[in-house]
């Protein structure tokens, strides 16, 4: 995985695009565009990905800045042990804190 | 007053309706499937806008049908600049097109917002929203087309030659402008639409390196806004209603 390159503007990179439905949704990955440089990347990235969908905001980010472990590596996410002890699904905090979340985002829709 | 503004919403009904048209000329054949995309979209909002418009002329009418409107007019009634109706020759002279109306329909949009007509005053507001995305992918295209290889230039500045005559019918007036600017319905003159038109583009141009070329204005002398078109429309119009012409009564 070597450095960005710098493009001509006839030249295309591939884009990994990335929406956010709301201000307080995290920007969400939900494809790619093909494009020159970042400009033209999210002009074309908003008539793809943000025509029909909520949208506030869009990123996008070159291929080449991306860095990704190898699917080889995939059984390494998989626990040996029973792990749910990790969900905290069962503390009453925990709930609390996710219905709040949720209010919250139902109201300012 | 009334006849004067129906010609105005007839202008830009059928500047929206035509430029759309050609637009969707493209959809399968754009460069790459993103950019083909994206202007199959503004194309489709293109001709929603002469929809609304269309439908305003009918409001002042006090009756009429948009379809019939669009569909059921000879060339000689329309009243859309030559521009929009010249066949799409290469990307770039489509996306150099496309950006030379959007800045002019920029400019329109923003005295109608300041008309006394309320509905129109409102619709203008609605639509500049879509229109500033239509701006800035046209003057993305010309500024990269423009400037990038040796090859883009040279086809930019050739495009430019061939439609800058033709652009200049966007901005000719007629009696009916008079009329609107002293009436305060449309707080504004053609001549002064013309310069910040002309201001406007010759900015962006300059900086994708094609120099306005020295052409008189509308050289061939059309007059698109007087119902003045080439055989360009007649084909367009041969096209576009054929379908309808089928059977006139359907419902749709």
């Amino acid at each position: 995985m070597g450095p960005a390159r710098r493009l001509s503007a006839l030249e295309q990179d591939v884009w990994a695009v990335f929406r956010q439905a709301t201000k307080h949704d995290p920007h969400v990955y939900v494809g790619d565009v093909h494009a020159s440089d970042p400009e033209m990347a999210l002009l074309l990235a908003k008539e793809q990905y943000a025509r029909r969908d909520p949208c506030v905001n869009l990123w996008v980010v070159r291929y080449s800045q991306i860095f990704a472990t190898d699917y080889g590596d995939a059984d390494m996410f998989r626990p040996a042990t029973d792990r749910s002890f990790r969900f905290g699904g069962s503390h009453r905090d925990q709930q609390r804190v996710y219905r709040e979340a949720g209010r919250r985002r139902d109201d300012e829709e | 007053m009334g006849a004067a503004l129906r010609e105005w919403l007839l202008r830009a009904a059928d500047d929206e309706l035509i430029i759309g048209h050609r637009h969707s000329e493209w959809t399968g054949f754009g460069p790459d499937i993103e950019s083909d995309v994206a202007l199959s979209s503004i194309a489709q909002e293109e001709i929603g806008h002469a929809r609304l418009f269309y439908e305003m002329v009918c409001r002042v009418d006090g009756a009429g049908d948009p379809d019939r409107l669009a569909f059921g007019r000879p060339p000689g009634e329309f009243r859309h600049a030559v521009l929009v109706e010249r066949p799409n020759a290469d990307w770039g002279t489509s996306l150099l097109r496309l950006f030379l109306y959007e800045h002019f329909d920029r400019a329109r949009l923003e005295v109608a917002a300041q008309s006394t007509y309320r509905p129109l005053a409102d619709l203008a507001g609605a639509l500049r929203r879509e229109e500033k995305y239509h701006l800035l992918f046209g003057e993305a295209w010309v500024r990269r087309l423009g400037a990038a290889t040796e090859e883009s230039g040279e086809r930019m500045r050739a495009a430019l030659a061939a439609v800058w005559p033709d652009a200049m019918d966007l901005v000719e007036g007629t009696e009916a402008d008079a009329l609107l600017a002293q009436s305060g319905a449309l707080p504004q003159t053609p001549e002064a639409l013309r310069r910040a038109w002309t201001e406007g583009v010759a900015v962006v141009l300059a900086e994708s390196r094609l120099p306005v070329p020295e052409v008189a204005p509308a050289a061939e002398g059309l007059r698109g806004r007087r119902g003045q078109h080439t055989v360009d429309l007649d084909a367009l119009l041969g096209e576009m209603t054929s379908v309808r012409r089928l059977d006139p009564q359907a419902r749709w």
